[in-house]
């Protein structure tokens, strides 16, 4: 069996390898106005490996391009996705999609996917995979709530986590935090106690007018990698740009 | 100041030619002129590229400054398309689109067109909605020295006698007006826009003098109302163009803009 591993293809767009299975987060293959990922694109959507399924967090634009992502080659892909994102996946093509609320699971040869809690500005899930005794958590870009401090108690160890750093403000809406930030992420890093946390969900950008009317971010990495060096000693950070795979 | 010709193709108009004057260096801003022709922006382009650090790219619409307009460009829209052409040929990315005017109105129908190389929009005192009880200036019927005193908040160091000005400037002028008066129209606004205004997500600030009568500040504060991601602020002791009479003013409340109190306002709505 092929050893766990990650490749970031954009934002939180991500290619899981996991128990001999290939996993796609997030799918995000274009831009408009506002928003961007700021950072390339990895992987063209030809250019992707047979999938064995997409998970996805949530509905917002940037996570979930599925108008986009509706010319992967096969759309009987099996597509596992907070329930709000089940209608727009069949008005897009997909043929097999599953809607699934937190602590629900599913199995997908060797590897089970559960659906775990996520808070974000619209409803959200987060995910576990395991095989074995291999696990990857992905995080979306939710916030950091107290339910996912259940994760390790109910589903177990953790080795590799992929959280959200930006820690992503509305401005018009008295600055209203709507994703974890880097010290968010790392005292979470602290509870999962993974061997390894790659952070995703930094680059992204709404533009030079639109950080400045509409959102307000924290675009470097590095501070999640050091208030994890703070709260969570035992886990390495890695800072990963598109297009590099990770093994665990 | 470079100066170059760029040639686009628009499916129902054909090759349109495009002169396109550039400054600086650094994050892009496209920067539209109004009715008075490009002169009317140039130094404040020169102000903003030497002051900051932006490349600063100022086209001449297509019928002005003597420059050749193909006869099938007709529309504030048809312009908006063959802009957002000349940003796709040159690969530009994260674009704010500024328009003083009539090239508010050009901006504006940018932002709708929803290209991804448009990121921003600042419209400064712009024309092209219908505003019940806020009629743009007639200005056509309006002799110059009116157009002076409607313009600017103080208007005397900016009043030119047209028949002072020489031959080729005033020939010049008359084709800014024939040319203006084939994309605006009479009067300068498109029935459909206020309301199509209503799809646009393209972030906007929409920035107004306080003295401006030719579109008063309450036609700038419908224009901002009725788009989805907008914020409006007004400039003070300026009127319909800033960028003449307040330059530095100008300057600072789109650099600053993301420190500036809208607390006043209505929300943004954010999906």
């Amino acid at each position: 069996m092929t050893a766990t591993a990650v490749t970031r293809v954009t934002h939180s767009c991500h290619l899981i390898e996991i128990g001999g299975r290939t996993f796609l987060t997030d799918p995000w293959f274009s831009s408009k106005p506002g928003y961007y990922q700021g950072e390339p694109i990895a992987i063209a959507i030809p250019d992707l490996p047979p999938l064995d399924g997409v998970l996805i967090s949530h509905a917002h634009y940037d996570h979930c391009d599925l108008k986009t992502f509706a010319a992967y080659r096969d759309q009987r892909v099996p597509i596992f996705a907070a329930t709000t994102v089940v209608g727009e996946a069949r008005v897009n093509g997909f043929r097999d999609v599953t809607g699934l609320d937190a602590w629900e699971s599913v199995e997908v040869g060797p590897v089970t996917i559960t659906a775990t809690p996520g808070k974000h500005g619209v409803h959200e899930v987060t995910f576990v995979l395991r095989a074995g005794s291999e696990a990857v958590y992905f995080a979306g870009d939710t916030l950091y709530i107290p339910e996912l401090n259940q994760i390790p108690e109910r589903l177990g160890h953790i080795n590799l986590a992929l959280l959200p750093t930006n820690g992503l403000q509305i401005r018009p809406a008295d600055d209203l935090q709507v994703v974890m930030n880097a010290d968010d992420a790392a005292q979470l890093t602290a509870i999962l106690k993974p061997e390894l946390a790659i952070p995703h969900h930094y680059a992204f950008t709404s533009g030079w007018l639109g950080n400045r009317l509409v959102t307000r971010s924290d675009r470097d990495p590095q501070h999640y990698q050091d208030a994890a060096r703070e709260f969570a000693p035992e886990t390495t950070v890695r800072i990963v740009e598109p297009g590099t795979r990770t093994e665990l | 100041m470079p100066s170059s010709t760029h040639t686009v193709v628009l499916d129902d108009v054909g090759p349109v030619e495009i002169t396109l004057d550039e400054r600086g260096t650094g994050q892009p801003f496209l920067l539209l002129h109004g009715g008075g022709g490009p002169t009317t922006v140039s130094a404040f382009a020169d102000t903003f590229a030497t002051t900051k650090d932006v490349r600063v790219l100022v086209p001449t619409h297509p019928g002005f400054a003597g420059t050749p307009r193909p006869l099938a460009l007709t529309t504030i829209r048809g312009l908006a398309q063959t802009y957002v052409a000349l940003l796709d040929q040159l690969d530009l990315e994260d674009v704010t689109v500024i328009g003083n005017s009539v090239g508010g109105w050009i901006a504006a129908e940018m932002g709708l067109i929803a290209d991804p190389r448009v990121s921003g929009v600042i419209l400064v005192d712009a024309v092209g909605i219908e505003v019940p009880g806020h009629p743009v200036a007639d200005f056509f019927s309006l002799t110059m020295d009116q157009v002076f005193s409607l313009s600017f908040h103080n208007p005397e160091p900016f009043r030119v006698d047209p028949q002072s000005l020489p031959p080729a400037a005033q020939a010049a002028a008359a084709a800014n007006r024939d040319a203006l008066a084939t994309y605006a129209g009479a009067a300068m606004s498109d029935p459909t826009l206020l309301h199509r205004l209503q799809e646009m997500d393209t972030a906007t600030l929409v920035l107004w003098g306080d003295s401006d009568q030719i579109v008063d500040p309450a036609y700038g504060r419908a224009y901002a109302a009725a788009l989805p991601v907008a914020r409006f602020q007004l400039l003070t002791d300026t009127g319909h163009l800033p960028q003449v009479e307040t330059p530095q003013q100008l300057i600072d409340a789109i650099w600053n803009c993301g420190e500036a109190d809208y607390t006043d306002q209505r929300d943004l709505g954010i999906n």
